[in-house]
Formats: C-alpha cells, sequence, structure tokens
C-alpha cells in the first residue's frame, strides 16, 4: 500500500436496514463480508438508524469519512439518510441495480439460506470492495465526494 | 388508542419493528426473532416493517405504523426501533430487548453479527415466541373490546 493510501480515512459503508425484504438482507451480509474478510483495514461502518437517530458524535460520522451507501431497493434509505445529515456520498450501490434478477429465490432469514444467497452476498461485497478500493486509489477525504454512482 | 390516516386503527394486524444493529448479535438476533414471528409463529396476525423506511419518513410507512399497534424488538439499550416508532407518531404496545434475554444466559454464546449459533437459535426463538405471546394476547383483547 502506498504512503498516499495510507494516508486516506477508512472509507465508512452505510447498509440500508430492510428487514422486509431479501435485499435488505444481501445488503447486511455483504457490507459485513467487507468489513470482516474483504478490507477489514479499510472500512468501517454504523447502523442507519443509529445514525440517523444518534448522538452528535454518530452523526458525525458521514463528516469525517468517505461514504458508500449501499441500499436494497430504489428507496435508497441509507444513501438518503447519509445525504440529509452527512451531505453528498461518495458512491451510493443499490442491491436490486447489481443483482437484477439475481436476488431472486433469496430469503429474508438466515433460516432459508440457500446458494443463491451465498452467491449474491459474494457479488454484492465484491462490488463494494472495488468501490472501496476506488476510493482509497484516488485519496478520498470526506469533503471529496464522488458522483454519488 | 391512536387512530391512522384514515382515522382507524385496525388492531388485527401487529407490526413488529427489529432493530437494525450491524455490528454485533444483537441486531441479527433481533432480526431473526422478528423473522421467526411474522413467518412462522403468528404469519396472520403479524407483519414486518423497514426500520429504515420509518426514519426516511415514508408517508406510507408512517401510516402503518399509526393505524397498527407496533411492537418492537431492539438489540442494545439505544432503542433505535422503539424511539423511531414513536418519533412516527406510532404507538409502542411492547419494547422488547435481546439483551435482557441474553442475560438470562449467562455465559451463552449466541454467535456474531453474521451468524448465530444453536444457543444463539435457542435464544432468538424464546425472544419471538415472547413476542409472539404479546401479539396474540393483543389481538385477543381487541377482539374482546
Amino acid at each position: 500500500m502506498s504512503a498516499e493510501m495510507n494516508k486516506t480515512p477508512k472509507i465508512g459503508i452505510i447498509s440500508c436496514s430492510g428487514e422486509e425484504i431479501p435485499e435488505g438482507t444481501i445488503s447486511r451480509n455483504a457490507v459485513r463480508r467487507v468489513l470482516e474478510y474483504l478490507r477489514p483495514h479499510e472500512t468501517v461502518t454504523l447502523c442507519l438508524p443509529l445514525f440517523l437517530a444518534g448522538n452528535e458524535g454518530e452523526r458525525n460520522f458521514a463528516r469525517t469519512h468517505p461514504v458508500v451507501t449501499i441500499d436494497g431497493c430504489g428507496k435508497q434509505c441509507a444513501r438518503w439518510g447519509t445525504e440529509r445529515h452527512g451531505g453528498p456520498v461518495a458512491r451510493a450501490l443499490v442491491v436490486s441495480d447489481i443483482l437484477g434478477p439475481g436476488a431472486a429465490g433469496c430469503s429474508r432469514s438466515a433460516r432459508g439460506r440457500t446458494p443463491a444467497d451465498e452467491s449474491a452476498e459474494a457479488v454484492v461485497a465484491d462490488r463494494i470492495a472495488r468501490e472501496v478500493d476506488a476510493l482509497r486509489a484516488k485519496g478520498a477525504t470526506p469533503r471529496d465526494k464522488g458522483d454519488g454512482v | 388508542m391512536q387512530e391512522g390516516q384514515d382515522g382507524k386503527r385496525d388492531s388485527k394486524r401487529v407490526l413488529v419493528i427489529p432493530c437494525s444493529g450491524i455490528g454485533k448479535v444483537h441486531g441479527l438476533m433481533s432480526r431473526e426473532a422478528a423473522y421467526l414471528v411474522a413467518d412462522e409463529l403468528v404469519p396472520d396476525k403479524a407483519d414486518l416493517v423497514c426500520l429504515a423506511l420509518l426514519v426516511k419518513e415514508d408517508e406510507a410507512t408512517i401510516g402503518k405504523v399509526k393505524a397498527h399497534p407496533c411492537i418492537a424488538i431492539d438489540g442494545c439499550g439505544k432503542g433505535c426501533a422503539m424511539k423511531n416508532v414513536e418519533l412516527a407518531g406510532g404507538e409502542v404496545i411492547r419494547a422488547f430487548q435481546v439483551g435482557r434475554f441474553l442475560s438470562g444466559h449467562r455465559g451463552a454464546r449466541p454467535g456474531s453479527g453474521s451468524e448465530l449459533t444453536e444457543e444463539g437459535w435457542a435464544v432468538t426463538r424464546e425472544i419471538a415466541e415472547a413476542v409472539a405471546d404479546e401479539v396474540d394476547g393483543l389481538c385477543a383483547r381487541e377482539e374482546v373490546a
């Protein structure tokens, strides 16, 4: 890793909570994959409702980290909430856009997990990791907002 | 009792709102308990609502929480689910906390934010059964009234 990249703050990832739909579960599990296995030293997270309902320290999250939001559906609650309190996000990803019909057959509960869930989470996690790499490669800062795509 | 947007409250279905916690096992347990309630234990009496939609002030979701009795299942004492239902003008009939159930199982290793162990699933089912009992009781009281 270059000295320049070491100066880059960790990338914040805020996931949809999406309890009603499988895409919400995919988004949370994909984020956990990134945090635990794919980019554990480059990323941090905060749960969305805590970010929105929390105190100033929690609200400060988006002002101290470039943020990637990952939403389950087109309502983009994570992006909406983050932008409302922290300004434009560096990247905004939507599971249903990434997977298309690939989320069909996925389950919202871990009790119903199948290889389809595993595969969908892996695809989304890889995409998040690529965005994290791209942001760090360009030395993103919290003020250095991306195109929001 | 609070009324919904249409002036009537539909107490036939109870809304269960779990925590969205992503960092610890508590959030996963609260969601899986909610799924057990809505998918398996009392599917004809309970529905789920995305907490994020509520905090996004989604009109349809706010209408729902105002029109139905709500049960919150929070992971921790910050009580995001309960607080956000109340902020949206909904009535929390009962607020459960995963941490309180876990404290009754000292030494238990419930798993992580990604996966539950057998012990984790057992405590999760205990939470779900407590929520389902509350749903059943509430629906029975409303029918009598």
